[in-house]
């Protein structure tokens, strides 16, 4: 065992959130386990070293997926925050109506949705990318999903987003966006089945609480999963399919050429850009990976980017190529706590690339504004100043 | 060698059927089969690449 490697590096400093990929590139090439003082984290940093770890939920355990302990606490009881074996059944109630099977059917109506939208923004000629696309569609999609109305629906985009900043550690950006998860978290503990449309997916989620086929007080925790975990996500990979798309013209050519490549597309833009740039865990017992002691009770930030862009694993990774086909990416994690609602975000961004690949032959783009954010990683506006009808 | 299905792990994906379409199946429910269980020569890469490309983890090669 090796004398642990470190850096001085916050990995949420305001200048690494906006463009963490040249740290990335240090941390890897330091070492697979990096220590930060600035953090007290151990970041995790190699693509076969964070897919081992995703995979062992025994040595690191996701009691500590936050990176505060009032966020860890208030996740206790769900299926985000367990092990196995608690962890197997809130997972199966969790992913039951996510899973590729259940959602067969809404593939119609969603590749409908992308085409018709798309559509009018193309015939408008310019438009600006995340609030008329990225997050018009899942906001549409996931609240006639769960069966979210009125105020709820307005309020999906802030609290989506403060779900995901108060996983953050105890930085500015968390402590504003408490209050603001609150609200969610207020409301999944007191919402009923009357307050979901009839016939959704989360009328549904209550309908089986009530049988007993998932335990008592289960069905909130669901619906603020899907909230909390199904729309910020979604929003910054559809973003950023078309900041990646814009970038990079001959790869919208080939998609244009090629309409197979959507699934390929869509796992590269992911790979490229993960929604998530860093996700927590710690450790059960002290643990030598890579070659470095990780003691029992260390934290672990598991840096799915870096993973991706790992040159050990993925030829050429800073090149965005859609004929790559790079399923095995870890932006959805991996192993018994791999994205749950994978099935729909595949179901939503396929649609969209579709329809992009369809409608678009070119796509100019103005300048992107980044905000720091401490878990995802998305584009706050992106002009598209003109847009040429394919 | 033979593959081995977690059954209650599988949420169905499909990227298994993709990579190894001669060995494996999601049904009409979506359910996934096994067709060739025992693999070996050709088949193993293709085994292998399903086993490791199972979001979940749901499968592994067993001797």
């Amino acid at each position: 065992m090796r004398t642990r490697a470190e850096s001085d590096l916050d990995i949420w400093d305001d200048a690494v959130l906006l463009d963490p990929y040249p740290a990335y590139a240090t941390l890897r090439e330091t070492a697979g386990v990096v220590y930060l003082p600035k953090n007290d984290l151990y970041v995790l940093t190699r693509y076969d070293v964070i897919r081992d770890a995703l995979n062992d939920p025994e040595t690191f355990s996701s009691t500590s997926l936050g990176f505060n302990p009032m966020v860890n606490e208030a996740l206790q009881g769900t299926s985000l925050a367990s092990d196995p074996p608690v962890h197997t059944q809130l997972r199966a109630a969790l992913s039951e109506n996510l899973t590729p099977r259940a959602l067969r059917g809404l593939k119609v109506v969603i590749d409908e949705k992308a085409e018709n939208l798309v559509g009018g923004l193309v015939a408008g000629g310019s438009f600006e990318a995340i609030d008329a696309l990225a997050r018009a569609f899942p906001l549409e999609i996931v609240a006639d999903l769960i069966g979210f109305t009125g105020q709820v629906k307005e309020n999906m985009l802030r609290w989506g987003q403060a779900a995901m900043q108060v996983l953050g550690p105890l930085n500015q950006r968390t402590q504003e966006n408490f209050p603001i998860a609150g609200e969610l978290y207020g409301w999944c503990s007191t919402v009923t089945a009357e307050d979901l449309a009839p016939g959704s997916i989360g009328r549904g989620i209550f309908d089986a609480e009530t049988r007993g086929d998932i335990p008592e007080g289960t069905a909130g925790h669901i619906i603020h999963q899907y909230l909390g975990a199904g729309v910020d996500t979604t929003i910054a990979a559809i973003g950023n399919a078309v900041a990646l798309f814009g970038r990079h013209p001959e790869q919208l050519a080939l998609l244009r050429e090629n309409p197979d490549l959507v699934s390929s597309a869509f796992a590269e833009v992911l790979r490229f850009w993960p929604p998530i740039h860093v996700w927590g865990r710690t450790a059960t017992r002290d643990t030598e990976v890579d070659g470095t002691l990780i003691p029992a009770g260390a934290q672990l930030g598991i840096l799915f980017g870096a993973g991706n862009h790992d040159p050990r694993h993925y030829e050429d990774p800073d090149t965005f190529d859609i004929t790559r086909n790079p399923v095995d990416h870890l932006s959805f994690g991996y192993g018994p706590h791999g994205c749950a609602g994978q099935g729909l975000a595949r179901l939503e961004g396929h649609a969209i690339i579709s329809a992009l690949g369809r409608q678009v032959a070119e796509i100019q783009l103005g300048e992107e504004v980044r905000v720091p954010s401490n878990i995802t990683r998305s584009i706050e506006e992106l002009p598209v100043i003109k847009v040429v009808a394919a | 060698m033979r593959i081995e299905l977690d059954r209650p792990r599988c949420e169905g994906h499909g990227l298994c059927e993709e990579a190894a379409p001669e060995l494996m199946h999601l049904d009409d429910d979506g359910e996934l089969v096994i067709d060739v269980p025992e693999v070996d020569g050709a088949d193993l890469a293709a085994a292998n690449a399903a086993v490791r490309i199972c979001p979940v983890a749901a499968l592994r090669l067993a001797s």
